[in-house]
C-alpha cells in the first residue's frame, strides 16, 4: 500500500508540473505573470470539467470527449507495441550476439555505435522511401504509406517506431552482458560445468534487468517525441492530432496527462515486482 | 594526452564541418553557388533546377537552384557550435545544482526530489519545446503587419535558455547520484576519519574523478540537443526565428533567418518523394554531427577506463613496494594527472 500512495503523490505532482508548464506560453507571449498565473488556473478549472473541454476541428469547434478516446488508444498500441517489440527483438539479437567470438562482437558494437546515431527523421525517411521502391519494383505494397481520413495503418508507424529503440536496447543489452560475464559468478558457474547459454539466459540477463528497466524509461521518452513526428508524418489521426490542431493550454495539459498516465501504471507495476524480487533473494 | 583514435576521428570531422563553414564565411563571402539551368558542351539546355546530386554538388540543387552542398556547409557554424553551447549550459548548471543536492540534502529530501523530478520522464521534451518555443520564434501577424514578438538576440537567448532549462532537472539528478555513490568510497570516509571538511573532500577527491565522467555527459548531451534540432526544424522552428509569409498566395516556405540546419530541414523536408536527396542533405548532416558526438563520446570512455586500469595496476605495484619497505605511501590523486 505504501508503493501505492507513494505514486498517487507522485503522479499528482507530476500533474501539477504539467499545469504550471501549459501556462507558459501565454506568458511568453504577454510578458505578463498576472495573465499567466490567470492561465494557470483556468487550465486547472478546467481539467477538473473535462466534459466542456473542446477543440478544433476545420474550424469548428467540438467537445474533446469522447472524439478523444478512439485516437489515444489508436496511439496507445502503436507506442506500445513498438516498445515491447523493440525490447523483446533486442533481447533476441543480444543472446546470439553474446555467443559469438569476441572480434565479431567488437564489430557489431561498432556498427550500432553507427547506428544509434541515425536521426530518427533519417530513419522513417529511408522506410518511407524504401516501401514505396519495394512497390515500384515489385508492385507489392507492403502497407499505406499515409492514412487518409479514417483508415488506420499499422506496419510502417510500428516500423519507424521500433528501429531505433531496438537498437539502444540491443546496445545497452550487449554492453551490460558483457560487463556482467566479467564478474565472478560468471566463471564460477563456467568452472562448474554449466553451459555459457545456460548462464546467459538464466543469470545474466536477470541480473541486467534492474538497469534496463531505468534505461527503459529515457528510451519511452524518446519514443514518446518520436510518436509526435511519426503522427505528423503520416497524417495519422492519433493523440498528437489532438495537440498540434491548436497548441491550447488545456488541451496541451489533458493529451500530456492522458500520454503519462498509462507509463505512470506500467512502470510502477515493474518496480513493484523488481521491488518483490530483491526482497526475496535478500530473505533467502 | 588521448590515445584513442575514435576521439580523434570524432574531433576532426566536427572541426572540419565548423572550419569549413568560417572558411566558407571569410574566404568566399558565404557565396552559395546558383545553377538554374544546365547545359552540355553544345549550349543545349539538359535540365533545370532542381538538379540531382552529382560530384561537383553532393546534395544536388534546390528549387531555385542554390547548390544545397554550400547551404549545408553554411548553417555548420550555427548549429554545432549552439549544440555544445546548450550542452555546456546544461552541464555546468546541473553540476551546481547537484552540489548541494549530494551534500547536505538528507536522505528522504533527495529520494522525494528525484521521484519530483523524474515526472519530466513522462513530459517528452520535443512536446515541451514546440510548445514552448511557437510564440517565441514563429513570425506573428498582426492586422497586416508581420512582427516577431522578441528581438533577434532575445528569441536566441530564450531558445537556449528552454532548451537548457528543460533538461537540467534530470541531469542534476544524474550528476547527483554520480556524487553520492562517489561520496560511498572507501577512501572518503578514511579521509573524513582525518578531519577533511566538506570543501576539502570536494576539491581533493570528488572533483578529480567527477569531471571525466561529466565530459561524457557533455558530449551525450550535445547528441541531445543536435536532435532536439532536427525535431524543431522539422515543425518549423528554427533558431533564431522562423520567417513566415503571410502574404495571400504565398508559396515561399517558411525560413530560416541563416542557413542554420534546422532550418534547411524544415524548408526541404517535404520534398521527400520527389527529390529525396535533397530533402535527406540536412538529416544526413546531423547524422554525420551526431556520428561525432558519439566517437568523441565512446573515445573518452575507453581513454578514461584504461587510464583507470593503469592507476589499479600502479596501487598493486606499490602495495608490494609498501611490503618491503614498511613505509607508509598516500597517493594523491590529481598529481598523476588522472
Amino acid at each position: 500500500m505504501a508503493i501505492v500512495r507513494k505514486m498517487l503523490i507522485q503522479f499528482m505532482l507530476t500533474v501539477v508540473s504539467i499545469i504550471l508548464i501549459s501556462g507558459l506560453p501565454v506568458l511568453f507571449l504577454t510578458k505578463s505573470l498576472p495573465l499567466y498565473w490567470g492561465k494557470v488556473k483556468e487550465v486547472g478549472t478546467s481539467l477538473l470539467h473535462p466534459g466542456h473541454l473542446e477543440y478544433i476541428r476545420y474550424k469548428h469547434s467540438r467537445p474533446l470527449f469522447p472524439d478523444f478516446v478512439d485516437p489515444y488508444f489508436y496511439s496507445l498500441i502503436i507506442l506500445l507495441t513498438s516498445f515491447i517489440l523493440a525490447f523483446f527483438l533486442a533481447q533476441l539479437l543480444a543472446w546470439l550476439t553474446m555467443i559469438l567470438p569476441e572480434q565479431i562482437r567488437a564489430a557489431i558494437k561498432n556498427l550500432l555505435t553507427f547506428l544509434e546515431s541515425l536521426p530518427d527523421l533519417l530513419v522513417f525517411a529511408l522506410v518511407q522511401i524504401f516501401i514505396v521502391f519495394f512497390y515500384k519494383q515489385t508492385n507489392i505494397l507492403l502497407s499505406d504509406v499515409a492514412s487518409v481520413g479514417e483508415q488506420r495503418i499499422y506496419v510502417i508507424p510500428i516500423m519507424c517506431m521500433t528501429i531505433l529503440p531496438l537498437i539502444y536496447f540491443y546496445k545497452m543489452m550487449v554492453l551490460l552482458s558483457e560487463e556482467e560475464s566479467r564478474k565472478p559468478y560468471f566463471e564460477f558457474s563456467r568452472a562448474k560445468g554449466l553451459r555459457k547459454i545456460y548462464v546467459l539466459l538464466f543469470h545474466v540477463t536477470r541480473n541486467t534487468h534492474e538497469t534496463l528497466f531505468h534505461f527503459s524509461k529515457t528510451v519511452l521518452w524518446f519514443m514518446i517525441s518520436n510518436l509526435l513526428l511519426v503522427e505528423w508524418i503520416f497524417n495519422i489521426n492519433g493523440i498528437t492530432y489532438y495537440l498540434y490542431s491548436d497548441f491550447r493550454p488545456e488541451i496541451m495539459a489533458v493529451v500530456l496527462i492522458f500520454i503519462a498516465f498509462p507509463f505512470f501504471v506500467f512502470f510502477a507495476f515493474l518496480e513493484f515486482l523488481l521491488s518483490i524480487r530483491i526482497r526475496q533473494e535478500v530473505g533467502a | 594526452m588521448i590515445r584513442s583514435v575514435k576521439f580523434w576521428i570524432g574531433c576532426f570531422v566536427l572541426a572540419a564541418l565548423v572550419g569549413s563553414s568560417l572558411v566558407h564565411q571569410f574566404v568566399f563571402d558565404s557565396n552559395i553557388k546558383k545553377v538554374v539551368v544546365l547545359y552540355n558542351e553544345k549550349d543545349e539546355a539538359v535540365k533545370a533546377a532542381p538538379l540531382p546530386a552529382s560530384l561537383e554538388m553532393p546534395f544536388g540543387t534546390d528549387r531555385q537552384g542554390y547548390d544545397m552542398f554550400a547551404k549545408v556547409v553554411q548553417g555548420a557554424k550555427y548549429t554545432i557550435p549552439f549544440a555544445i553551447l546548450i550542452a555546456l549550459l546544461r552541464v555546468v548548471i546541473a553540476f551546481f545544482i547537484a552540489i548541494p543536492y549530494a551534500f547536505y540534502f538528507p536522505l528522504w529530501a533527495r529520494k522525494g526530489l528525484e521521484k519530483l523530478l523524474s515526472s519530466f520522464y513522462y513530459v517528452p521534451l520535443t512536446i515541451l519545446a514546440i510548445f514552448l518555443l511557437q510564440p517565441v520564434l514563429t513570425e506573428q501577424l498582426s492586422g497586416d503587419k508581420e512582427y516577431f514578438t522578441y528581438s533577434f538576440f532575445m528569441r536566441i537567448f530564450l531558445e537556449v535558455s528552454i532548451l537548457t532549462l528543460l533538461v537540467v532537472p534530470l541531469v542534476s539528478v544524474m550528476i547527483g547520484n554520480m556524487i553520492t555513490a562517489q561520496l560511498k568510497e572507501e577512501f572518503i570516509q578514511s579521509s573524513q576519519v582525518l578531519g577533511a571538511g566538506k570543501l576539502r573532500i570536494f576539491m581533493k577527491h570528488v572533483v578529480p574523478h567527477l569531471l571525466p565522467k561529466l565530459f561524457i555527459v557533455v558530449t551525450q548531451q550535445c547528441v541531445s540537443a543536435l536532435i532536439i534540432f532536427a525535431h524543431l526544424g522539422y515543425f518549423q522552428l528554427f533558431i533564431g526565428g522562423t520567417d513566415v509569409c503571410y502574404a495571400p498566395f504565398c508559396d515561399i516556405p517558411p525560413q530560416s533567418i541563416s542557413n542554420e540546419w534546422s532550418g534547411l530541414i524544415g524548408e526541404y523536408y517535404q520534398n521527400i518523394f520527389a527529390h529525396p536527396l535533397i530533402a535527406l542533405g540536412p538529416v544526413i548532416m546531423f547524422g554525420i554531427a551526431i556520428y561525432s558526438f558519439n566517437l568523441v563520446t565512446e573515445g573518452l570512455q575507453t581513454h578514461f577506463e584504461s587510464g583507470r586500469q593503469r592507476e589499479k595496476a600502479d596501487r598493486e605495484e606499490e602495495k608490494e613496494d609498501k611490503i618491503v619497505t614498511g613505509s607508509t605511501n598516500f597517493k594523491f590523486i590529481n598529481q598523476e594527472g588522472a
